[in-house]
């Protein structure tokens, strides 16, 4: 009875503690303990949260802001993983181009913004090639790592069997690189709406970091308090369908990972 | 989520052990090409005023820019000050959430929904709360270093040999000494590697937050040069930067092997 309870106080904290913080900063703004100008009351943003989705203002910042992170994330991650490939099976390749990689890859992406507005602008293709830049070479270097790891004795084998190099590629070692992939592509996820939130910052028409910005700039706090909300809510329930689709597709894969 | 598979991991290295530089003659002779092409095209074909040479972008970073070493000097300090404290309180609470189960449930909705927050997005409400300068900047680098170390310090915590601390227990060692002798040891690996992907992140946000905010830092230097048109001086900033990123996991990297060179992966 006691091991049922134990799990279930936790779960039942886990609750209480965010709804005890907002409860707290509720009366807190309500008591004018904090400035009402800087911190806003959770229910007023919570109101002004409701106003945003029912007057149908959520959709087009929202889509804008998704229309740029899967558009720079999918075209980024599909060329990282065929370069990946191409880097990880030949030798030739790697030796050609890892030195180039190893040069851009430390870099801090957001300091190649300023010299891409110079040249591309503030619009939509500075943003895509800037986010795509961030996604690319997480995926790049953990495809490589993942299909030089792939056992030599599946290729030979499909060799053996008559498999050509492009079958071999995308039957033998993409599927058994994959775990390494996913994790590329997790990274990736993680740094690709940092910079989508950075580039509408910085150079932004619409899209959520935009309105972020522009409502501070303007002291509309409990907009910016909303937006921010629905922000989190955007990079929870991606990186929840993210590991999703990771658990579905890699399902196989679960008792090879080393380390817990 | 394994410690492993959330660094990015160095490339393996070459399988044949030949020189490093005879192997990669053709990379390095690629990377060359495309600065010589950089600067004749700057030189000869492309007229524009955010094409500088390489020459002149090398001049404006060893031409020893006051400003540009200001700024530099600023975002690393920052940056090492946001990084300490954000690992500190990442390996408590990760401490604290990896020995007891209550806390961990206790925890996690609120982690759960704020890792994955993209950080840019506290700046602006950070910059109404604590203004532009140190203050907020700080705080947005231990917000973004916290998570990650966090969750590896974490993991490893729960990956301690549990008959380890039977016997420690057996040899009435206090709990305190199993924990600094056994705990945190075997965990280290993990929150090594929680500091590593948190280091890459601290020198971004550090960046980012300068950008946005403005005031101090390499990142505010880079917009303020862009704005200016001083595109040389700019690519400075690019190329100082580039620089820091690989120093700083190189260190990361050396100090992990100074300190763990007992543990092998596996």
């Amino acid at each position: 009875m006691l091991k049922r309870a134990a799990p279930l106080a936790g779960i039942g904290a886990g609750i209480a503690i965010p709804i005890a913080l907002l409860a707290a900063l509720e009366v807190a703004v309500g008591m004018g303990a904090v400035n009402r100008a800087l911190v806003p009351a959770p229910s007023a943003v919570w109101t002004e949260l409701v106003a945003i989705i029912s007057r149908g203002k959520l959709w087009a910042p929202l889509g804008d802001t998704l229309s740029l992170m899967f558009t720079a994330y999918i075209c980024a991650s599909v060329l990282a993983v065929i370069v990946g490939v191409i880097m990880g099976r030949s030798r030739a390749a790697y030796n050609l181009l890892e030195p180039l990689v190893e040069v851009i890859r430390p870099l801090p992406k957001p300091a190649l913004l300023p010299p891409l507005i110079l040249f591309l602008g503030i619009g939509n293709e500075m943003k895509l090639v800037i986010v795509g830049l961030a996604v690319f070479f997480p995926v790049l270097i953990n495809t490589i790592q993942g299909v030089r790891g792939v056992d030599p004795v599946l290729v030979d084998m499909a060799r053996t069997f008559g498999y050509g190099p492009g079958r071999i590629a995308t039957r033998i070692v993409l599927p058994a690189a994959l775990p390494f992939i996913f994790t590329g592509l997790r990274i990736s996820l993680g740094l690709g709406l940092i910079l989508v939130v950075v580039a509408e910052m910085l150079a932004g028409t619409g899209g959520i970091g935009y309105l972020i910005v522009d409502m501070q700039r303007s002291f509309r706090v409990t907009s910016m308090y909303a937006w921010l909300f629905i922000l989190a809510a955007l990079g929870f329930a991606l990186n929840f369908a993210f590991e999703w689709l990771e658990r579905r597709l890699l399902f196989w894969s679960r008792q090879q990972e080393k380390g817990g | 989520m394994t410690a492993q598979t959330m660094t990015e991991p160095a490339p393996p290295p070459a399988k044949p052990r030949r020189p490093l530089l005879q192997s990669r003659v053709s990379g390095v002779l690629l990377v060359l090409a495309l600065l010589v092409l950089w600067d004749l095209s700057a030189r000869f074909w492309v007229d524009s005023t955010s094409w500088p040479t390489v020459t002149a972008v090398l001049a404006a970073l060893f031409s020893g820019s006051a400003d540009l070493f200001a700024a530099f000097t600023s975002t690393i300090s920052l940056m090492l000050k946001g990084f300490v404290l954000g690992a500190l309180l990442g390996v408590a609470g990760g401490i604290a959430i990896g020995l007891s189960p209550f806390l961990r449930r206790a925890f996690t909705p609120l982690l759960e929904f704020l890792r994955p927050l993209p950080v840019p997005g506290i700046v602006p409400p950070l910059i109404l709360l604590l203004g532009i300068d140190d203050a907020m900047k700080i705080t947005v680098v231990a917000f973004s270093t916290f998570f990650p170390v966090l969750i590896n310090a974490a993991q490893g915590v729960r990956m301690v040999d549990p008959v380890l601390i039977d016997m420690a227990r057996t040899f009435r060692h206090s709990r305190l000494r199993s924990m600094w002798q056994l705990t945190l040891p075997a965990a280290l690996p993990y929150v090594f590697s929680g500091l590593r992907i948190s280091l890459a992140l601290a020198l971004i946000v550090t960046v980012v937050a300068e950008m946005i905010a403005g005031g101090t830092g390499i990142g505010y230097y880079l917009m303020t040069m862009q704005y200016a048109m001083q595109p040389d001086r700019m690519y400075a900033g690019v190329v100082l930067l580039a620089a820091t990123g690989y120093a700083l996991n190189w260190l990361l990297l050396l100090a992990e092997r100074r300190l763990l060179h007992w543990y092998s992966p596996g």
